[in-house]
C-alpha cells in the first residue's frame, strides 16, 4: 500500500497495473474452474439434471455423463484445455448441450452490452436531472443551501426488478408503447434500459450533485463570475472538475450491469449474459461458464481503462503536475425542511417498526389472502395471508443491521484495496463486473447455505464501488498542493492517512455506501435461491419484495409496503449524514489552506 | 479540449442505436409484423431448449407439443395407444412385437421405412445417457421388409406399445442423427410442421409440411419463442405478443381475461414426502401425526389460487381411470398426540426441505410448517434451487420435502413412477421407503400385461404406500394455458405432451 506522493500513478499502463489486472483474472478465472470440483455438489448430476429433468440419476447414468465429459481427469486438465483451445479461437462444447460456447456466449455479451449502453443512455440523462439545480444556481453563485437529494436517494432506492415489473405491466401491456417482453429492435431496449438506468442514474447523480458545491466553491469560479464568463462555462469547468471523482463509479454500477442484470433480463426476456451464466453456474456447465468469466474480466478491464482515459482527459495536466487543489464543500446552511424530511422519515419507520414488532408475522391465515389494506391490517396482507405490517417491523433490525454490517465491511475493505493504487485497480476492475451470483456459489462452496456465506458472498464483490471511489479520490489528493507540503514538513504516512487521505475520501465514501444501502438489502435477498441468507419464513425486506414480486399487478400493496420501507431507510440515512456532517464540515473548511 | 465531454455524451447516447445487437430480429418474423394475417401461430414456450431440441433430452416434448416428430405409437385422451406411423401392431409373445408402418414421409423428402425406424431406436438405444424412458428395458429392432418391424425386449414389457409413444423415441430420418452422437431435428421430423430455423435458445421457426401423411395442417406455420419468466410470458399473451402461452403460473392467471384462460387437470401431483430411512420420521406413529397434521385442501384455494384439486391419492383427476379403481387404505399407524410428539421427537428439529423452480411450493412449505407446529413439531424450512439440493435430497438429510412429481412419466404408465420412487431399490426413493409389501405390490402392478388389470393393481400398490405414510398427497396441480380468443383447437393435454396438432389454427 503506497500511501504518500507516488509519480508512478501517473503512468497508467504500468507493469504493477497490468500484473495486478492478470494476477486478479487469473485468480478467479482459476477459481472459477475449480467449482465443480469444489461445490460439493456432483457436476455429473446438475449435468444430468439440466440435460433432462426426469431422467433417474442412476450410478450407471452419471457414470456415463462422467466419462463422456472427463470429469475424473481433474480441473487442471480442463483448464489447461480450454486454455488450450482458446488459444485458436476455441472455448470448447457446453457440457450441457455439446454446442460450441464462443458463438453463443458473444452473442449474449453483444446483447448484454447494447442493453448497458442503454442503461448508460438513461443513467448519463437522469444524473444530469439530478444535479441540474445544483448546476444552474451553482454556476450563477447562488447555491444558498446545502442539498440533501431527497429525490435522488429516493429513486436510488428503487428495486430493479420491481421498477421491471411495473414498466412492463405499465407501458408494456397495459399502455402498448413498447413490447412488454422480448429482444426484437430498439423500441425492445427502452423498458429494460428505464429500469436498469434510473437507479443507477440517481445513484451517480447523487454522488455528483453533492461534490458540484465543492467545485463552485473553489476561487476559480468566483475569479471567473467575477470576469463575467457565461454561467454555462463555469458550470461545464465545475462538472469537468466533479466528474473525475464520480467517473469510475460507472465501473461496478453501469457497467456490471452486463452480467448482473439477470433479473430485469428475465422479467424482460432479454437473451442476455447474465443469464447464461447463471443457468452455466447452476448447471456447473464450466465451459460457458469459464468463458462468460472471462468475457466479463475483459470487459471490466477494457471499461476501466477507457474510464481512467476519459478522467486524465477531464483533469488534464493538473493531476500530473501535482497542481490539483482539494476539493472542499463550502460552509453552507442546511436546508429548513431537512429536518422536516428527516423526522418523518425516521418516525414513519420507528412507527412501522414498533406496530409491526406488536403483530404476528408468522402466522399463515389462507382465508384472509392479499386483503387489500385495512384496520385490520394496515399494510395488507400476503398471498399466504400473513400481516405485512408484522413482516416489515419484525424484518426491520435484521434487515438494516445485516445490510449495514456488510456495507461497512465492503467500504473497509474497498478504502483498504483502493489505497494500494497499482494492484487495487487491477483487482477492483476485475471483480467490478462479477455477478454476486458467482460469488455466491464460489462461496456457498466454502461456508456452506448460511446467513454467514450470503453476508460473506456480497462482501466478496460490493467492495468495488469504495475501492474505485478511494482509488479516484487518493490520487486527486496525492496530486494536491498541501499533501506536498506536509511531506516537506518530514509528516509520516500515519500523519498523511488522517490528516489529508482519510478526510478527502470518508465523506464522500460514507454518501455512496448509503446510498447503495437498499441495493445490498436486495442483493443479499438474491442469493436465496442458493440457499445463502436467512431460511423462509424470516421476514426480512427483500425477501418480501421477492417473494411478492408475482403479486405486484393483482395486490400492489404487497410491494408498495417494502419498497417505501427501503426508501425511508435511504432517505432517512442519507439526510442523517447531511446534518451529522454540517458543523464539522465548517471547522474543516475553514482549517484548510486554500 | 472543452468540447470533449459533450461529443462523449453524444456518442455514448447514440452508440446504443447504432450497436443494434439484436437477437432474433433477422426475419422480421416478430411482432410488429402483424402475424396474425398470414395465419402463423405464434407460441410462447416455457423451458428453453437445453441441447438444440436434442429429443433425448429435456427438449423432447417440444417435437411432439408442436407436431414436429412422431414416434411408431400415439397416446390418446384416455392414456392408450393409438397408431402414430405405425399403422397396426400385434404381439407375437411375451416379449416379440411385430408393427406394420403406414406410407409416409420424413420433411427431408425421403420415405419413412423399416430401416430408418431401426436406425432411429438404435440411436435412442446408444444414446449417451440413456433417455428415461428405456432405463428400464432392453430392446432390439429389426427390419423384417420395407415397412414391418419386429421389436424384442430382453424381458417381457407389457406397455411397449405406451413407451413408443415417448418423444424420446420419436423416428427422425437418418440425417438427423450425427456421428457425434448428436440429433438434430430441424428439417428431418415426419410430423405436420417442420423446423426450419432454431435461434440459440430463444426462438424458432416452424413451417407446414405438405407432404404430411394425415392430410395438409390448417395454420401456415409457428413461430416458437422461448419465455422462460412466468410473468413475462403472460404478459407476452396479453400485450398480444403471442397466440398460446403455456404454463401461466397462478399468481398471474386472475389477470388473464376469462376467455383465454384453459385450465387442464395436470399428471402432477404435490405431495410431502416423509424420510422413513433416518431422522425423526422413521417412527411411524410421528409419520401418522404429520399426515393428520397436513391439510392439503387449503393450499388450492390458496396458494394455488384454485388452480388445484385436492389430493385423492397418488393419482389425480388427469388419470381418469383411478378414481374408479381406487383402494381404501387400510392397517395405517395410530397418530401420535402433541405430547407423545414432544416426547418422540425428543426435541429434534423437522427439517422441512423443498425448492424454488416451481413458485408455489416455498408457499406451501410456509401454510405446512404452520400446520405441523400445531400438532407438536418444531419446523425448520431449507429452500433452494433444486439442483443444489437434489444430493442432499437423496442421500436423505431432510425429514421432509414438498414434491412437485409428473406421476405419468414418459411411458405414459404410471408404474414407472411407483417403481424408481417407492421400491426399496428404486432411485428417486426420497422417502428411503423399504417395505417389502409394498415392493412387492409394485411388482405385481409392473409384470400386469392385461390393461385394466394393471391398472388395479397399480390402485392397490397405491394403497399400499400411502399405508406406510412416507407420502401424503396434497393436491393435484392444474396447468393453465393462456390460448387467444381467437386460436381453436389447441389441445390442453394433461401429460403435456401435446399442444398444436394439423386442426389447430386462427379463427
Amino acid at each position: 500500500m503506497s500511501l504518500g506522493h507516488s509519480r508512478a500513478a501517473d503512468r497508467p499502463f504500468s507493469w504493477r497495473s497490468a500484473a495486478g489486472r492478470i494476477t486478479a483474472g487469473a485468480a478467479l478465472l482459476t477459481a472459477v474452474a475449480f467449482l465443480p470440483w469444489l461445490s460439493g455438489t456432483d457436476p455429473a448430476l446438475t449435468v444430468l439434471r439440466a440435460r433432462s429433468a426426469d431422467q433417474d440419476p442412476t450410478p450407471a447414468q452419471l457414470t456415463a455423463v462422467r466419462e463422456q465429459l472427463g470429469l475424473d481427469e481433474g480441473p487442471f486438465a480442463h483448464l489447461a484445455q480450454w486454455l488450450g483451445g482458446l488459444v485458436r479461437g476455441n472455448a470448447g462444447a457446453s457440457w450441457v448441450s455439446g454446442e460450441p460456447v464462443l458463438p453463443q456466449v458473444t452473442t449474449a455479451l453483444a446483447v448484454s452490452v447494447t442493453l448497458m449502453l442503454g442503461a448508460l443512455a438513461v443513467t448519463a440523462v437522469v444524473a444530469a436531472l439530478v444535479c441540474a439545480r445544483t448546476l444552474y444556481f451553482g454556476s450563477r453563485r447562488q447555491l444558498r443551501q446545502k442539498r440533501v437529494g431527497v429525490g435522488a436517494a429516493v429513486l436510488a432506492a428503487l428495486p430493479k426488478f420491481l421498477l421491471a415489473s411495473v414498466l412492463a405491466t405499465v407501458c408494456g401491456v397495459w399502455l402498448g408503447w413498447y413490447p412488454s417482453q422480448g429482444w426484437e429492435g430498439p423500441q425492445s431496449m427502452v423498458l429494460p434500459a428505464l429500469a436498469l438506468g434510473v437507479p443507477s442514474g440517481a445513484m451517480i447523480g447523487g454522488l455528483l450533485d453533492q461534490s458540484l458545491p465543492a467545485a463552485f466553491h473553489e476561487p476559480w469560479a468566483r475569479t471567473w463570475r467575477a470576469h463575467g464568463l457565461a454561467p454555462g462555462r463555469i458550470a461545464r469547468t465545475a462538472l469537468r472538475r466533479a466528474l473525475s471523482g464520480v467517473l469510475p463509479q460507472l465501473l461496478p454500477t453501469v457497467v456490471a450491469l452486463v452480467g448482473g442484470a439477470v433479473a430485469v433480463e428475465k422479467i424482460f426476456n432479454i437473451p442476455g449474459l447474465g443469464r447464461l451464466s447463471l443457468d452455466a453456474a447452476i448447471a456447473q456447465d464450466l465451459p460457458p461458464l469459464q468463458t462468460a468469466t472471462l468475457a466479463l474480466i475483459l470487459l471490466g478491464v477494457g471499461a476501466g481503462l477507457l474510464i481512467q482515459a476519459a478522467r486524465r482527459a477531464l483533469l488534464g495536466p493538473a493531476l500530473r503536475d501535482g497542481a490539483l487543489p482539494v476539493l472542499h464543500p463550502p460552509a453552507l446552511p442546511r436546508s429548513r425542511s431537512l429536518p422536516w424530511a428527516m423526522g418523518f422519515c425516521a418516525l414513519a419507520l420507528l412507527t412501522l417498526v414498533v406496530a409491526g414488532l406488536l403483530r404476528d408475522p408468522l402466522h399463515v391465515d389462507t382465508a384472509a389472502r392479499l386483503l387489500p389494506p385495512s384496520a385490520a391490517h394496515p399494510l395488507g396482507t400476503d398471498s399466504l395471508g400473513r400481516d405485512l405490517l408484522a413482516r416489515l417491523g419484525h424484518g426491520a433490525l435484521r434487515t438494516v443491521g445485516i445490510a449495514l454490517a456488510v456495507t461497512a465491511v465492503s467500504a473497509l475493505v474497498g478504502l483498504v484495496i483502493g489505497a494500494a493504487t497499482q494492484l487495487g485497480a487491477g483487482l477492483t476492475e476485475v471483480v467490478s463486473t462479477l455477478p454476486a451470483v458467482l460469488a455466491g456459489l464460489l462461496t456457498t462452496a466454502v461456508t456452506g447455505p448460511s446467513v454467514l456465506g450470503a453476508a460473506c458472498a456480497v462482501c466478496l464483490v460490493a467492495w468495488t464501488p469504495y475501492a474505485a471511489q478511494t482509488a479516484a479520490l487518493l490520487e486527486q489528493e496525492r496530486a494536491s498542493g498541501h499533501m506536498l507540503a506536509s511531506l516537506s514538513f518530514g509528516a509520516g504516512p500515519a500523519y498523511l492517512l488522517r490528516h489529508h487521505l482519510l478526510p478527502a475520501v470518508l465523506p464522500a465514501m460514507v454518501r455512496n455506501a448509503l446510498l447503495r444501502l437498499p441495493t445490498t438489502v436486495l442483493v443479499l435477498a438474491s442469493l436465496g435461491f442458493l440457499g445463502l441468507g436467512e431460511q423462509p419464513p424470516t421476514p426480512e425486506w427483500g425477501r418480501l419484495l421477492s417473494e411478492n414480486q408475482p403479486y405486484a399487478e393483482l395486490a400492489p400493496w404487497t410491494v408498495l409496503g417494502p419498497a417505501t420501507a427501503l426508501v425511508l431507510l435511504s432517505v432517512l440515512a442519507i439526510s442523517g449524514t447531511a446534518t451529522g456532517r454540517g458543523p464539522r464540515r465548517r471547522r474543516t473548511a475553514e482549517a484548510a489552506p486554500a | 479540449m472543452r468540447t470533449i465531454p459533450r461529443r462523449l455524451l453524444t456518442a455514448l447516447a447514440l452508440t446504443p442505436l447504432l450497436a443494434g445487437c439484436f437477437a432474433a430480429g433477422e426475419d422480421g418474423s416478430g411482432t410488429g409484423e402483424g402475424a396474425g394475417d398470414s395465419g402463423r401461430l405464434r407460441v410462447a414456450l416455457a423451458v428453453p431448449p437445453v441441447q438444440a431440441l436434442s429429443p433425448y433430452s429435456n427438449d423432447a416434448t417440444v417435437l411432439s407439443k408442436l407436431s414436429v416428430a412422431e414416434g411408431l405409437t400415439a397416446l390418446d385422451k384416455d392414456g392408450a395407444a393409438k397408431p402414430a406411423l405405425a399403422k397396426s401392431w400385434t404381439q407375437k409373445n411375451a416379449t416379440t412385437w411385430v408393427f406394420e408402418l403406414r406410407k409416409a414421409t420424413f420433411q427431408d423428402g425421403t420415405d419413412v421405412t423399416a430401416a430408418s425406424v431401426v436406425n432411429a431406436l438404435d440411436h435412442a438405444n446408444k444414446a449417451e445417457t440413456k433417455p428415461r424412458v428405456l432405463s428400464d428395458v432392453t430392446l432390439t429392432a429389426k427390419a423384417d421388409d420395407a415397412d414391418t418391424v419386429t421389436i424384442t425386449t430382453k424381458t417381457a414389457d407389457p406397455v411397449l406399445p405406451l413407451r413408443l409413444a415417448s418423444p424420446a423415441l420419436g423416428i427422425l430420418a437418418e440425417k438427423a442423427y450425427a456421428a457425434d452422437g448428436a440429433v438434430s431435428p430441424v428439417g428431418t421430423g415426419s410430423g405436420p410442421f417442420e423446423i426450419t430455423k432454431l435461434t440459440g435458445k430463444t426462438k424458432a421457426t416452424l413451417d407446414r409440411y405438405d407432404g404430411y401423411w394425415g392430410g395438409k395442417a390448417k395454420a401456415p406455420g409457428i413461430d416458437v419463442s422461448w419465455i422462460s419468466d412466468g410473468t413475462a410470458r403472460a404478459n407476452a399473451l396479453r400485450s398480444g405478443d403471442v397466440d398460446i402461452a403455456e404454463w401461466i403460473p397462478t399468481a398471474q392467471a386472475k389477470l388473464l381475461d376469462a376467455d383465454t384462460r384453459h385450465e387442464v387437470p395436470s399428471v402432477r401431483t404435490d405431495s410431502l414426502i416423509l424420510n422413513t430411512g433416518s431422522g425423526i420420521f422413521t417412527d411411524a406413529s410421528l409419520r401418522a401425526t404429520a399426515r393428520e397434521a397436513v391439510d392439503g385442501s387449503v393450499l388450492v384455494d390458496s396458494v394455488f389460487g384454485g388452480y388445484a384439486d385436492p389430493a385423492q391419492g397418488l393419482f389425480g383427476p388427469a388419470v381418469s381411470w383411478a378414481a374408479d379403481q381406487r383402494v381404501a387404505v387400510t392397517g395405517r399407524a395410530k397418530a401420535a398426540s402433541a405430547a407423545q410428539v414432544k416426547s418422540g421427537t425428543k426435541g429434534k428439529t423437522l427439517r422441512l426441505a423443498t425448492y424454488t423452480n416451481r413458485s408455489e411450493l416455498p408457499e406451501a412449505a410456509t401454510v405446512l410448517q404452520q400446520q405441523l407446529e400445531k400438532a407438536g413439531f418444531t419446523v425448520k424450512q431449507d429452500v433452494r434451487e433444486y439442483t443444489q439440493m437434489e444430493a442432499d435430497l437423496l442421500a436423505g438429510k431432510y425429514d421432509a420435502l414438498i414434491f412437485s412429481r409428473v406421476t405419468l412419466l414418459d411411458t405414459g404408465d404410471a408404474v414407472a413412477y411407483l417403481a424408481s420412487d417407492f421400491t426399496s431399490s428404486g432411485v428417486y426413493n426420497i422417502a428411503g421407503l423399504k417395505d417389502t409389501k409394498v415392493d412387492q405390490a409394485i411388482k405385481a402392478a409392473a409384470e400386469e400385461g392385461d390393461t385394466a388389470k394393471r391398472q388395479q393393481k397399480i390402485m392397490q400398490a397405491e394403497a399400499g404406500i400411502l399405508r406406510t405414510d412416507a407420502v401424503v398427497p396434497l393436491v393435484h396441480e392444474q396447468a393453465v394455458q393462456g390460448i387467444a380468443a381467437d386460436v381453436e383447437g389447441v389441445l390442453l393435454d394433461p401429460r403435456e405432451r401435446s399442444l398444436i396438432d394439423i386442426d389447430t389454427h386462427l379463427k
